[in-house]
């Protein structure tokens, strides 16, 4: 096949043709993983560069945060190894909240991928690994508390590891067989991903990506900006108080448009805090760059070209900006509460494309421990989402990943890895707020301890304060409770179980969305009828006698 | 086959593929030893599917003159249970779970399916919350009671399940995968309280870790249980009441065959039964046709298919998802946990229901008037415009030759379902309107298509498409047009494919058995009973099936992983290896087979999960006597009649063949209609034909 100038039928073919091969390499990737998070949870990303650095495309589980964190990741590691410095089998780690996903606990890697010799593309991957050494808590003060913070560094070289950084993590972390396992599981990924790369460019008569990356970019930028031309000029606010630690804190929002282009500035919110909630602009941008695309223009492929017209601010020093060496380890605490700040500001010329706030910042919960054979230290996490807000065309799913998009893991599987027995995992009835469409009901989870040792329960969670707002009419979702042994414990901090002792979560649940006036007769009946809405709550919130 | 038969081998030689589709029931009778084919196509009757099935098989058999004793086997594969979770007209079924775990079937994985479409509809459950009960017990981690089974809920349960008058019922307990006696005794105390109710454990249906996707498989299965069951036992009672005395086959998912015992206990293995079969009939004519890498295409009157096929080996999947909320997404539907060719479904079938949408534009699909009432042309009473119709007005269909003129086409209704719903809408004529519906489904189906080849990174161009079903052919040259495809096959008996893959497959099985254990510590003694076992049973199954035992052959495989991992890799074992305790070629296997799949091993400890055996018998030797069949004279037939068809923009007079009549080395330049009796083949103008010595037609675009 010829290389001349691609026609729309074929650069269609060859794009869809490039997202899948990063569909099937992420795959590789979690399929080849030694732990949870990557292969059930999916708290990863997998993404292709051109040659210059430009995002390309990334796997369809790429979470929001990774796959929008991964281009400043790149640049970065291009500015301590410019591409002369790079040679066939190198791959580059780091951890580095600041260019990274804002806290220590996901691990990037960027792979170059050459083609005779030739620079041509980088692989780049992030996964979350649930240890990274030292002691996050809820309490620490600054990042060094936080864990190993790998720097920018080459742990493969030409095709051979460095035993040097190998042995440095080794030695730092609690669990290494699972954190070297998923990144060597990546390795096996990037040499897929050469392969697939080389196969493709050959069978497509490609010489480089460069041509076809003008084209994506080019595209994608055209197809964002004519979505936010459409959008009538003007600045929209929106801001709101959250939970914090010890006070509450704000987070406030701006978004200008002014033609195709849009701004976002998060001028306003609170200054940093020296409890570990803050977020790194970098992650910021991403859930600010994410929202603003599920927005205004959903269908179109995510790329460098999508996020050009999109610019994003946040004051140095603020909540949503932190500085060096803030504690960051609870970074979505605050960063997730970006997404619904800027669908607060945009509701009131989008009213039917906003949804209302979902049961999120996402909460877990660490539970640290020895196993009862072998006396083996574990720490291993669990992720509960909370309900979904309602969207413009209908409820809100229970229980849904927002803005986050991370699975549960089976309990089963967590119950093999953990002295721990999950007693509970259901729906909480009146738990969506109301509104002509309901948020999405949140879940409860009771973990109870069978293990002979303590184990050290460390949560970090938000929304029990403030519940998750509704939109435009609608009512507010439920807030969020932690228990231990019936008694409220408080959402931020650790605890020490024995065995017998029991502990309750309850996210929050989804904010509703217009007014509950306008909800169908039949629609609430159908609550009724599966218990997500109790008879007293239909008649409290919408007036309902059966 | 061995040349030397007696006289009862000769008698044996003769076997049944009956293969359900959502319209037709296709049965093909096969003489292994003369070669000799007899097809035979008949309307799916929905009210009882198996009638359709005993009138096509007495059909054949009187055809032939023989009697059902002398069938060496009845090989049946069929799309009920699919389209019983898709139209979702399976039986009212309740859930019965741990105490704690109603909502797990409805919590599901917790992920958006697409990142940016924050309006996404997620799968809605089988079973509704009111019907999902709970009784208090619990198995832990390793397997053991924790919290005994509390009759007393089981018996609240049962009754609550009794009042709500469900038909089936499906019991998910957690961790009982590891130890089934919770389950079990729930059982027993249902078939107690419950006689005529189904049931379904998850222990039976899906013994793998993880609790949601083994509730979702194991209600999928109760959801079409009852039905499926039934249907088995009264076709294998009228079978038998025929004089037939061999195990009854069915055709799973991935193209193997259990027996109907196996298959009535999980039907929910049988989603993908007829489809698999289409493609092992794929894999038969591209090799005769000399292809490898194949694009098997399959449109039927319900659903169409594509499966690759790269180098003669179908795509297979440990997933599968049926039922989904968004066409083309994947995790917007019901998972399973199955063994399965990898295939998607891409259209509706020729019942696709075509309207004009809020949008003012042409839908087609993705319902389906099936086969019951079926296209307005069928005279059935359904009113709306299906695909079908559109092709008979266009002429691609001929009201009197369909199905060979058994069944007569009402080409006036036809046209006044166009007009009023779809030409009278959009303002534009009759035969416009069906042209576009033509244009739209096949334009869908090839996006698909083509998406599903990128996604698994091949170039589809270089693949040639074997079109197959009742209404492959129609649409397979416009349809290979827009995927750039240069290559067709249209097999003999294309109409019928699927049950002739049924007849081309070996007859096989595959037996698992979960035996967790590190490397290191493996008890090969155990192991080695623990094989022999699995040897016995399949000997009894091949016995069963009228396959001699000394021509079977025996694979086993051990389905391995390094510590820590979530996914096992299947690696090659010797029986002998296993009884010698030789660790290292087991580890050895291992690593190749890593290696083969993650181009890299690691130095960690492994561990062994469970063993597999694959029985596989003698090749069919169909391939051969299809490549055989052809006869001489390259002469091309005179066309058995002309009639108006819609070529580039008007009807042109077009000759129509008689596909019985092309002889191996005849070529025929488009336009043309070839008709067999299950099936048209439609050759645009810019199209031509030619026959292959297996009567294969090859069809290529002209320069």
């Amino acid at each position: 096949m010829s290389s001349g100038a691609l026609s729309p039928v074929r650069l269609g073919l060859i794009w869809r043709r490039l997202d899948g091969i990063v569909d099937q390499v992420s795959e590789t990737f979690v399929r080849a993983a030694f732990s949870v998070v990557v292969r059930d949870n999916y708290d990863m990303a997998f993404s292709l560069f051109d040659a210059q650095g430009r995002q390309l495309t990334q796997s369809k589980r790429s979470i929001p945060s990774f796959m929008g964190t991964l281009p400043r990741t790149l640049q970065a590691v291009l500015e301590r190894f410019p591409t002369e410095q790079l040679k066939p089998g190198d791959t580059i780690i780091s951890n580095d909240p600041w260019i990274g996903t804002g806290h220590l606990n996901d691990i990037s890697m960027v792979h170059p991928i050459f083609r005779d010799d030739r620079l041509i593309a980088f692989a780049a991957s992030t996964a979350h690994t649930v240890d990274i050494g030292g002691a996050p808590s809820p309490t620490a003060r600054d990042r060094f508390e936080e864990g190993l913070c790998i720097p920018i560094c080459k742990i493969v070289e030409a095709g051979r590891e460095s035993p040097a950084v190998i042995d440095f993590l080794s030695e730092n972390l609690r669990q290494p067989d699972e954190t070297l396992g998923d990144i060597r599981a990546q390795f096996a990924a990037y040499r897929d991903c050469t392969e697939k790369l080389h196969a493709m460019m050959a069978e497509e008569g490609l010489a480089d990506l460069t041509p076809l990356a003008d084209e994506i970019i080019a595209r994608s930028e055209a197809s964002m900006r004519a979505a936010i031309a459409l959008l009538p000029d003007g600045a929209y606010q929106d801001g709101f108080d959250i939970d914090g630690v010890d006070q509450p804190l704000r987070v406030a929002c701006a978004v200008r448009i002014a033609g195709d282009r849009l701004a976002v500035d998060f001028a306003g919110t609170s200054p940093q805090v020296r409890w570990p909630i803050n977020s790194v602009l970098n992650y910021t941008q991403a859930y600010a760059r994410y929202a603003v695309k599920c927005l205004l223009d959903p269908g179109a492929p995510n790329n460098a070209g999508s996020l050009a017209p999109i610019s994003i601010a946040a004051p140095e020093g603020c909540l949503l900006n932190a500085t060096p060496p803030a504690p960051v380890w609870g970074r979505h605490l605050s960063g997730h509460y970006v997404p619904p700040a800027i669908f607060g500001a945009l509701a009131p010329i989008l009213p039917d494309r906003v949804v209302a706030e979902s049961g999120s910042p996402l909460w877990n919960v660490y539970f640290a421990g020895r196993l009862d054979a072998g006396g083996e230290p574990f720490v291993k996490m669990f992720f509960m989402n909370g309900g979904h807000g309602a969207r413009p065309h209908g409820d809100g799913p229970g229980c849904l990943s927002f803005p986050s998009n991370v699975s549960n893991q089976p309990i089963e599987a967590f119950e093999h890895q953990v002295p721990m027995l999950v007693a509970e995992k259901c729906f909480v009835p009146d738990s969506g707020g109301g509104g002509r469409y309901r948020g999405g009901n949140a879940q409860r989870l009771r973990f109870r301890s069978l293990s002979a040792h303590p184990i050290t329960m460390t949560i970090r969670h938000e929304r029990v304060q403030f519940p998750p707002r509704g939109l435009l009419g609608g009512l507010p979702g439920t807030t969020g409770l932690d228990l231990v042994n019936g008694e409220v414990i408080p959402a931020k901090g650790r605890s020490e179980l024995s065995r017998g002792d029991e502990v309750t979560f309850q996210t929050a649940g989804g904010g509703g969305l217009f007014a509950v006036a306008d909800r169908a007769r039949e629609v609430i009946e159908a609550d009724i009828e599966s218990g997500l809405v109790t008879e007293d709550k239909a008649r409290a919130t919408y007036g309902h006698d059966r | 086959m061995t040349a030397d038969r007696g006289p009862r081998d000769e008698v044996a030689s003769w076997r049944v593929g009956v293969d359900i589709g959502g319209t037709f029931t296709d049965v093909v009778l096969w003489d292994a030893q003369s070669g000799r084919m007899i097809l035979e196509k008949l309307l799916t009757t929905p009210d009882d599917p198996s009638r359709a099935v005993l009138d096509g098989v007495e059909r054949v058999l009187r055809e032939v003159g023989i009697a059902a004793d002398q069938l060496s086997s009845v090989i049946h594969g069929t799309t009920l249970v699919a389209n019983a979770l898709i139209e979702r007209k399976g039986v009212s079924t309740g859930l019965i779970t741990t105490a704690g775990f109603r909502d797990v079937l409805e919590i599901g994985r917790e992920w958006r399916y697409d990142q940016f479409n924050l309006d996404i509809e997620m799968p809605r459950p089988l079973v509704p919350r009111s019907l999902r009960l709970e009784v208090t017990e619990r198995i832990d981690a390793g397997g053991s009671v924790l919290t005994p089974l509390d009759n007393q809920d089981v018996v609240g349960a049962v009754g609550a399940l009794r009042e709500a008058g469900v038909a089936s019922v499906a019991v998910c307990l957690l961790h009982a995968y590891l130890n089934p006696d919770h389950e079990r005794a729930v059982a027993e105390a249902l078939r107690r309280d419950l006689p005529d109710i189904a049931v379904s454990l998850s222990s039976d249906v899906s013994p793998e870790l993880g609790e949601y996707e083994r509730t979702s498989t194991t209600v999928a299965n109760a959801y079409v249980h009852p039905i499926f069951r039934d249907y088995v036992a009264r076709l294998i009672e009228a079978l038998q009441g025929m004089g037939y005395r061999r195990d009854f086959l069915l055709v799973l998912s991935d193209g193997r065959c259990v027996r109907a015992d196996v298959a009535q206990r999980y039907p929910i293995r049988l989603v993908q039964s007829g489809p698999a079969a289409g493609a092992e009939a794929a894999r038969l004519f591209g090799e005769l046709a000399g292809f490898d890498d194949l694009l098997c295409f399959d449109m039927g009157g319900t659903t169409a298919k594509a499966c690759l096929i790269p180098d003669g080996e179908p795509e297979r999947a440990v997933r599968f998802e049926v039922a989904r909320e968004t066409r083309f997404a994947e995790g917007s539907g019901l998972p399973l946990q199955i063994p399965a060719i990898d295939m998607i479904e891409i259209g509706a079938g020729g019942g696709s229901i075509a309207r004009v949408d809020r949008r003012g534009l042409l839908q087609v699909g993705p319902d389906s008037a099936g086969a019951d009432p079926g296209p307005v042309c069928y005279g059935q009473g359904n009113q709306l415009p299906t695909v079908t119709d559109c092709d008979l007005l266009l002429g691609y269909l001929d009201e009197a030759s369909f199905l060979g003129g058994r069944m007569r086409l009402d080409r006036a209704a036809a046209e006044r379902a166009v007009g009023e719903h779809l030409a009278g809408p959009l303002g534009i004529g009759v035969v416009e309107a069906a042209w576009g519906v033509h244009e739209t489904v096949t334009a869908n189906m090839a996006q698909a298509a083509t998406i599903h080849a990128i996604e698994r990174a091949l170039d589809v161009t270089r693949f040639a498409m074997l079109a197959i079903g009742g209404a492959g052919p129609v649409h397979a040259c416009a349809m290979a047009r827009k995927m750039n495809i240069g290559r067709l096959v249209c097999p003999t008996g294309a109409g019928v494919a699927s049950a002739i893959g049924m007849l081309a497959s070996s007859i096989s099985f595959e037996i698992a058995r979960a035996a967790p254990s590190s490397i290191d510590a493996l008890d090969f003694a155990r192991a080695t009973a623990l094989l022999e076992g699995m040897d016995a049973e399949a000997s009894a199954l091949v016995a069963g099936a009228g396959v001699e035992a000394d021509l079977v052959s025996r694979r086993f495989s051990a389905m391995m992983r390094y510590r820590g991992q979530g996914y096992e890799i299947e690696a090659p074992v010797a029986l002998d290896a296993v009884r010698q305790g030789d660790r290292a070629a087991l580890l050895e296997s291992f690593s190749q087979a890593y290696r083969g799949r993650y181009g890299r091993s690691e130095e960690m400890p492994v561990e062994l999960l469970s063993w597999r055996l694959a029985v596989v018998g003698p090749r069919s030797s169909l391939a051969e006597t299809l490549a055989e069949r052809g006869g001489e004279g390259a002469e091309v037939p005179a066309p058995g009649g002309h009639r108006p068809v819609w070529f580039d923009d008007r009807f042109i007079e077009t000759p129509v063949y008689d596909r019985g009549q092309l002889m191996p080395g005849a070529r025929i330049n488009g336009p043309a209609i070839i008709e067999e009796v299950e099936s048209t083949l439609v050759v645009p103008t810019e199209f031509a034909l030619s026959v292959d010595r297996a009567l294969n037609l090859i069809l290529t675009p002209v320069a």
